[in-house]
């Protein structure tokens, strides 16, 4: 088996290394033109440099306006079609980053109790070294690599970070997806086979459960649904909370948390009861109709009006009006899904609709996503011998079943794990209770790239219990997150606007890719990641105790081919080889920031024939075929959720188009929009209480407390609480919001969606009461 | 036609409220954060109804560059001009900071510019102009709730829209003829 491995190396190395050969003259001849490449200090002159946003996921194109080496403005890329060419609050605020007074500029290493705020400032060198020296103790003192436990967060450079727990070895990569959308990929997948894309430019009805377009901007989405909105196209949203984009909506109907898949259930159940669905699409092209026919004739819409306060009539409408607008009609299928304990069935609710109407690959429809073709060198890692598996599965033991006590505990779902933990990302939930565990073998050293989990997983007691247990935390991030300040390492990565990061492909209906080229010099002597794992991993290669488990012909090649022809040469030839399938690609990157094959949308590539969906049947899987084999229900089974007893309101989460997650709050650009979080609460229920707009008050639930202005408000239902995310942090690092407003993380339960292994993080009860 | 009319097209039924614009707006024109200084501004126009019927608005805005100028009007200096486009502007070396223009202006568009001694606002991002530029706001907005253009050119997606929707102009009252028109 190795013997086959070895000549798949040999034979992608060889041609990674003639690519790049054959490429390297034209690339310093644009290097140098693009005015980088030197390293020249008091730079005089304008440019406007082509690259990428990283404020958030979306990776918008933009213009760098730099005057005399320093950031003028950020503009947007008409090119980049994706974002129909805009920039947001966050991504002209993003020009900031590189001049935060508060952003790392330089390694620190703990110098006091974790989490005193007392730092030494040392070299990268020097960083570099103890990281590899602390890699060594523990493969030494634990003889299992996965006793290093390896968080990142999404972005151009995650691959970089990737590299290096893999040259380690530890199968520990604990990645943000079941802090996120695990849930909606997996439900929609186990019926298509894959997670598709809302076609809002083109389609005139839609349904959208929960998802916030006009807040958590989405693209194109957010642009679409206001911007390109087909004449006539109307939008319903259900959320217990009247969001900007219930603003926008035609129809905002404020569901009751945690029964939206009722009413999903019951426009299946008048969909096929009043014969509205395409008969061609479903026998043609669906598993299982017959068995979803007997199953939702429990689901009419009058027992589905009991559980989600919407009227039976109402619920009748949609499922009329979607289908009389099918192939145009949609079921928008969502992203942050982190919500309740059967998230997974719910989004298969969501995907059998469309799949009744034939509203599949079509304009105006359900459209699976295209991509970019890129080409990525295959890199061959050393096999080791002191590797466990990972430490979330199965085979592991049961697990506290992080279920709340209501009818959903009967679903079968799995204790031991979760039914498809995905690979590469694992639960975050999970992965916490075996490290807490301690069995069946310690983790006991974190390496972590820029996923502040001390703020983003719920249960933050918990999570810095967790950290307490380890010899060893390594943050690298561009600012002292809240995770970065209870680390013992804190190494700096230079903004993106100071850095090269490799192309990615942006999957959708409008697939497009985009990298990053430095706009200015890194204003601290800051590293990427791609720089920092070079210099962690020629720290490694002079430890011979990190090498000593794998086969020494192996780890020559693993030089040769990784950390010569990639590591040490320059990350340009790496994009040179990403596109090197196109003419001229990388000269088109450097100066459009973008490259793609068409600016059109991608429609029926599932049409062609002979086309297999990547379903166990082949087919949309209307009754899923494999999940049977775990137990699992094959169709969405409706099961009443507890509710808040009196006293007592569901914590629901949320953010604003201002800030992402918890990353932006501390730029002053942004904060000045928004200073602090407010607690919003219904008018009759603090009326009730006796709270006032504006009175302190403290929200507690059964794992924390924290304290909150009042924002008094019609925007809610009345069982329900809502502050955003982001604020009431810890790190003093971030003083423009230390302390300032509520933490999520502090009040947040710690359930799972055991399907995805997503968390659950809207089944939380609090109290309110004045401060 | 022999000169252009600049003027600028909203529909505020778009707004997302995402304050794209305002951040965009500070970088363009050096807005300093954290002074509560600002030329162009989103204002969360109260909201109707009670729960569960309830209807939110909001208004984007800035200086309405306006045909009637009550702030040039006032000013002794005669720091506030209009150019040949009709855009407001002041020529800050004229400005004596006596602030009558902040008064007579009826959409409080006016800010102290502690860095410039002197007067600011808006100008329609007027130093974009030699280089055919839309404005900052106009080009950065998620859903295009600004359309810029020649009001005088019949052609011009801002005319267009003109001519095809109702609309109306803040503070209509005052006699000001604004250059900006919100859709109604």
């Amino acid at each position: 088996m190795k013997l086959s491995r070895r000549k798949f190396l040999a034979a992608s190395g060889g041609a990674f290394a003639a690519a790049v050969a054959a490429a390297n003259l034209t690339s310093l001849k644009a290097v140098a033109e693009s005015g980088h490449g030197d390293a020249q200090t008091g730079e005089k002159g304008e440019k406007h440099i082509a690259s990428s946003c990283e404020m958030c996921v979306n990776k918008c194109g933009f213009y760098a306006h730099v005057v005399n080496g320093r950031i003028k403005k950020l503009n947007p890329n008409p090119r980049f079609f994706k974002s129909r060419a805009m920039l947001c609050a966050r991504g002209n605020a993003g020009a900031e980053e590189p001049y935060n007074p508060e952003r790392l500029k330089t390694p620190l290493v703990r110098d006091g109790e974790r989490g005193s705020n007392k730092w030494r400032k040392i070299s990268y060198e020097e960083a570099f070294q103890i990281v590899a020296q602390k890699l060594a103790e523990a493969k030494t003192k634990y003889e299992n690599r996965s006793s290093v436990a390896f968080f990142s967060s999404e972005g151009l450079q995650e691959g970089s970070f990737q590299m290096l727990a893999q040259t380690y070895g530890s199968l520990n990569t604990v990645r943000h997806p079941s802090l996120c959308l695990s849930s909606t990929i997996q439900g929609w997948s186990s019926v298509y086979g894959v997670y598709p894309d809302a076609d809002l430019a083109n389609a005139m009805f839609v349904v959208m459960p929960g998802a916030n377009r006009a807040e958590a901007l989405v693209t194109p989405d957010s642009m679409d649904f206001l911007r390109y909105r087909p004449k006539g196209q109307q939008l319903v949203v259900l959320d217990p909370r009247f969001t900007n984009t219930a603003a926008k909506a035609d129809k905002w109907y404020p569901v009751k948390p945690a029964t939206d898949m009722a009413f999903m259930l019951a426009m299946i159940n008048v969909i096929i009861n009043e014969e509205l669905y395409n008969k061609d699409f479903v026998a043609n092209m669906t598993e299982g109709f017959d068995e979803l026919k007997a199953h939702v004739q429990q689901y009419t819409p009058e027992w589905a009006e009991k559980e989600c306060e919407i009227p039976a009539d109402e619920i009748k409408w949609c499922a009329r009006e979607f289908a009389k607008y099918a192939p145009r009609s949609v079921i928008y299928p969502g992203r942050r899904t982190s919500w309740y304990v059967d998230d997974v069935a719910f989004r298969r609710a969501c995907a059998i609709i469309p799949a009744l109407c034939g509203c599949w690959d079509v304009p105006g429809g359900i459209v699976p996503k295209s991509g970019v073709p890129l080409k990525n060198p295959d890199i061959m890692y050393p096999f080791y011998d002191m590797v466990e598996e990972r430490l979330d599965v199965e085979s592991f033991g049961e697990f506290d079943n992080n279920l709340p006590d209501d009818a959903r505990k009967e679903a079968g779902l799995p204790t031991d794990s979760v039914a498809y933990l995905g690979e590469k990302d694992g639960s975050w939930i999970r992965f916490r209770e075996a490290v807490l565990r301690g069995e069946p073998y310690p983790v006991k050293m974190m390496m972590v790239y820029k996923q502040n989990f001390v703020e983003a997983a719920p249960n933050r007691a918990k999570t810095l219990k967790m950290m307490e247990m380890m010899d060893f935390i390594c943050m690298i991030d561009i600012q002292m997150s809240d995770t970065a300040f209870y680390a013992d390492l804190v190494i700096p990565e230079s903004t993106y606007l100071e850095r090269w990061d490799v192309v990615h492909s942006l999957a959708g209906i409008w697939p497009i890719a985009t990298f990053r080229q430095a706009c200015i010099e890194p204003v601290y002597q800051t590293k990427s990641m791609f720089e920092i794992t070079g210099g962690i991993v020629d720290e490694m290669l002079k430890i011979p105790e990190l090498w000593d488990d794998t086969d020494e012909e192996e780890l020559e090649y693993f030089k040769e081919d990784f950390v010569e022809a990639i590591l040490h040469a320059p990350i340009q030839d790496y994009i040179k080889y990403q596109v090197s399938g196109f003419e001229n690609g990388y000269e088109k990157l450097l100066k459009d920031g973008v490259i793609y094959k068409t600016d059109q949308g991608v429609y029926g590539q599932s049409a062609k024939p002979g086309y297999r969906f990547k379903t166990r049947s082949g087919k949309i899987e209307l009754t899923n075929v494999k999940y049977p084999d775990k137990g699992l229900d094959a169709l969405p089974v409706y099961r009443r959720a507890r509710q808040p007893k009196d006293g007592q309101f569901r914590f629901i989460l949320g953010r604003h188009g201002w800030n992402t997650h918890t990353g932006t709050q501390n730029n002053e650009f942004l904060w000045e929009i928004q200073k602090e979080n407010t607690l919003w609460i219904n008018s009759k229920e603090a009326l009730k209480l006796g709270i006032k707009n504006g009175d302190r008050v403290v929200v507690k639930s059964s794992v924390g407390e924290q304290t909150v202005k009042a924002e008094v408000t019609e925007k809610i239902r009345p069982d329900c609480v809502f502050y955003a995310h982001g604020f009431g942090r810890v790190s003093k690092g971030m003083s423009l919001v230390y302390q300032k407003g509520a933490s999520q993380a502090a009040i947040l339960e710690d359930y799972i969606e055991p399907i995805s292994g997503n968390a659950a993080m809207h089944e939380t009860f609090v109290t309110v009461s004045k401060a | 036609m022999a000169t252009k009319k600049f003027g600028i097209v909203l529909d505020a039924k778009k707004c997302l409220n995402c304050k794209a614009c305002t951040v965009a707006c500070k970088f363009e024109n050096t807005i300093h954060p954290g002074e509560d200084d600002y030329r162009i501004w989103v204002t969360e126009l109260e909201l109707k109804g009670t729960y569960p019927n309830i209807s939110q608005e909001y208004q984007p805005s800035q200086c309405q560059h306006c045909e009637n100028t009550p702030c040039a009007s006032v000013c002794p200096t005669k720091a506030t001009y209009k150019s040949p486009e009709g855009v407001v502007l002041i020529d800050y070396d004229k400005c004596i900071l006596c602030k009558a223009c902040m008064t007579a202006c009826p959409y409080d568009a006016r800010y102290e510019n502690v860095h410039l001694h002197a007067i600011d606002k808006c100008t329609f991002c007027y130093q974009r102009q030699p280089e055919g530029r839309e404005p900052a706001c106009v080009e950065t907005c998620p859903t295009r709730v600004r359309v810029f253009g020649d009001l005088n050119d019949p052609e011009s997606e801002a005319s267009k829209l003109l001519a095809r929707n109702h609309t109306y102009q803040l503070k209509p009252e005052r006699n000001t003829r604004p250059r900006l028109h919100y859709i109604k």
